[in-house]
């Protein structure tokens, strides 16, 4: 029967009423700012799992205050440029309540001044000490350790747990390892520690085979290196290993990068080698992961892969989304001040990768004490064991 | 300690010395510095992981392989960014083509590749410490290269025709050589030697995108050092290159050895500007 113009309208009337009637409520729209593409993209995209993770969760809750909670992704590749114009077109455009992000410290040097000004509920995971500042930036919060907590972890171990008396401190050119050398240098000095050698190397350096032994003539009973290049670190490992110098690097997470496992000569020069880990994605001396954490990762089988990525990364985006509904729960408001006043009120607040702690005068939320060392051949499923020493 | 800091001297030396080489075949054919001559060592680290370490083709098809596909990339070299070029010399528009073109190979590799370094295979079962084929396998490399250039050079025709285009293109043209045939097949040569270079050096670059311009950089010292053209003296220069990197690094600071690299090149460059080993060159009237 051919289609009459009068039916064709009478049933798009009848269609569209009941839809003004039942009009879908506003989402609350959340910014996450980060490299999913590009040489940077892979804390990026284990981040991005546990963000998705979360929104799908508290959609299937039904939502906040019985609105859909959406995340609004904008893909930086790693370059400053692109991450501070996601950030004004996330708040000016999108009028999202909230950023995650951005989750390299490069990035969010350049974001965020910018995000400061406009009072925007801010919370990232990036390490350099000067991204959180109240009084410059009281809209700002860290979730996860600064440098300088990291330092305070890597100095207990190497001090309190091995008992090293003679401290080799080293770094690559690059901003990072110059800053971290010389701040970890002066802190375990201002601990009374005998650094026998600290130096920076060229982080494309092909031979390390000269460093390594100024470092053997030290008499340096550890060794601390800061540095996120792997090709460095895998040198040092290897010229370590071929020398049969049994002392342990203890130092920055990259230590226990899978990159760095593919540059090793042999499996055996990875023994000894220390990363910062955090308890609460750390396994104990049974192989198990804290009781929340697995209940954690319970959740996540079948749903998340975590081969491939760190389950600290899952985790922590899962509890920044968790802290921006908790606020806009809690206070009944998706206004800046409401949500910033909100966390500024939280003390140890349960989330998975850790307890968090905010007051109006600190903005760092993660405790010291659950920084810890982890083996780094001991990688599985996201998580490391802890390093010897610790109960 | 002493043996550590020359085997590792040598090994890195030997390395600059064959990229030097490279910048003089290339040189010799066209008068040309060509800044793809870091960018060749990079490829040959990269091929050779690609094929032997990935693909798994054994060591000898897989050396083959690889050295020829530098010897392609040399000869691509020559036509895309030296031959349009040539006829302008004296403008210099070289620098421009040729490391425009190296800066395309890099960012190719960093695509289609890695932007991490990436592990380099065992080519030889045996040696390990400081008997490593990191040390040895490009002293020995250098070696073989400098041998097989002299014996080319000296005791065969083409080798005669090589020198003859470099004494005078001109001149050799109007004998009657095929200056352009000629031209790429140097440039497929210092692909070959290029490449060689990264490759048997593997051990220590690894297979990574941003070594050229380490390269270029270096290598090019040996050529100032030696005198350019002159093979033996990149030889001798890259070698003490390398030592002095490695004696320098442990004495003072690693990162000091670029500054007193560099601190030494110039001081070099002033008292013998044709290089230690060159000489003023002269022109018939």
């Amino acid at each position: 029967m051919p289609l009459k113009r009068r039916a064709l309208l009478a049933a798009s009337l009848g269609a569209a009423v009941p839809v003004v009637g039942r009009a879908a409520p506003e989402p609350i729209r959340v910014g996450w700012v980060t490299a999913l593409t590009g040489a940077s993209s892979a804390p990026g995209i284990g981040f991005d799992r546990g963000v998705h993770f979360a929104v799908d969760e508290i959609n299937a809750a039904g939502g906040v205050h019985g609105r859909p909670f959406e995340v609004v992704t904008r893909d930086t590749q790693g370059d400053p440029t692109k991450a501070v114009n996601a950030s004004v077109e996330l708040i000016s455009r999108q009028k999202v309540v909230a950023i995650w992000g951005p989750v390299n410290s490069g990035e969010a040097l350049a974001t965020t001044p910018l995000v400061a000004r406009s009072r925007m509920p801010s919370i990232h995971p990036c390490v350099i000490d000067s991204l959180i500042d109240p009084k410059k930036y009281p809209n700002a919060f860290r979730l996860a350790p600064a440098n300088v907590q990291w330092e305070a972890a890597v100095r207990h171990y190497c001090l309190d747990i091995v008992k090293a008396k003679k401290i080799a401190i080293v770094g690559d050119t690059t901003g990072y390892g110059t800053t971290a050398t010389r701040d970890s240098v002066a802190d375990f000095q201002k601990a009374g520690a005998n650094v026998v050698y600290h130096d920076l190397i060229e982080a494309t350096k092909t031979d390390v085979t000269s460093d390594v032994l100024r470092m053997q003539d030290s008499g340096a009973e550890v060794v601390v290196p800061w540095s996120v290049t792997t090709g460095l670190l895998a040198r040092l490992l290897n010229v370590r290993g071929a020398r049969g110098w049994n002392v342990p690097f203890v130092g920055h997470p990259a230590l226990g990068s899978g990159e760095v496992k593919k540059l090793l000569e042999k499996p055996a020069y990875w023994e000894k080698v220390y990363l910062i880990g955090y308890r609460s994605c750390s396994y104990d001396a049974n192989g198990k992961l804290p009781a929340r954490t697995q209940a954690f990762v319970d959740k996540l089988r079948g749903k998340v892969e975590l081969v491939d990525t760190s389950l600290w990364w899952i985790s922590a985006a899962y509890d920044a989304m968790r802290l921006v509904v908790e606020a806009i729960e809690k206070t009944g408001s998706t206004e800046h001040e409401a949500i910033i006043g909100y966390w500024n009120t939280l003390k140890a607040y349960p989330g998975v990768y850790g307890n968090y702690t905010f007051t109006p005068q600190e903005h760092n939320g993660y405790p010291t004490d659950d920084v810890v060392m982890s083996v780094a051949n001991s990688f599985r499923d996201g998580a490391y064991a802890l390093a010897p020493g610790y109960t | 300690m002493l043996y550590a800091i020359i085997a590792s001297g040598l090994a890195t030396g030997a390395i600059y010395a064959l990229i030097g080489i490279t910048y003089n075949v290339m040189f010799s054919a066209s008068r040309v510095m060509s800044f793809t001559a870091g960018q060749l060592g990079m490829l040959g680290g990269v091929f050779g992981a690609w094929f032997i370490g990935r693909l798994g083709i054994p060591v000898l098809p897989g050396t083959l392989l690889t050295l020829g596909a530098c010897a392609l990339v040399g000869v691509v070299t020559e036509i895309v960014a030296v031959r349009p070029v040539l006829k302008s010399l004296d403008q210099h528009l070289y620098v421009l083509s040729t490391l425009a073109f190296a800066l395309m190979l890099q960012q190719f590799v960093a695509i289609e590749w890695s932007t991490e370094p990436q592990p380099f295979p065992r080519l030889v079962p045996f040696g390990d410490a400081l008997v490593n084929q990191r040390f040895w396998l490009p002293v020995l490399a250098a070696l073989v290269v400098i041998v097989v250039l002299e014996i080319m050079y000296r005791r065969t025709l083409i080798g005669r025709a090589f020198l003859a285009i470099a004494e005078d293109s001109f001149a050799a043209r109007a004998l009657g050589l095929p200056e352009r045939r000629l031209r790429m097949l140097s440039f497929a040569i210092a692909g070959v030697i290029g490449g060689l270079a990264g490759f048997a050096g593997g051990g220590l670059l690894l297979a990574f995108f941003a070594n050229g311009p380490m390269l270029s950089f270096y290598g090019f010292v040996p050529v100032a050092l030696g005198g350019i053209g002159n093979n033996r003296g990149a030889i001798i220069g890259g070698l003490a290159l390398g030592l002095f990197q490695q004696a320098a690094s442990y004495m003072v600071s690693g990162l000091f050895v670029s500054v007193a690299t560099f601190a030494v090149f110039i001081i070099m460059l002033l008292v013998a500007p044709q290089g230690l080993f060159g000489a003023p060159a002269g022109r018939r009237v």
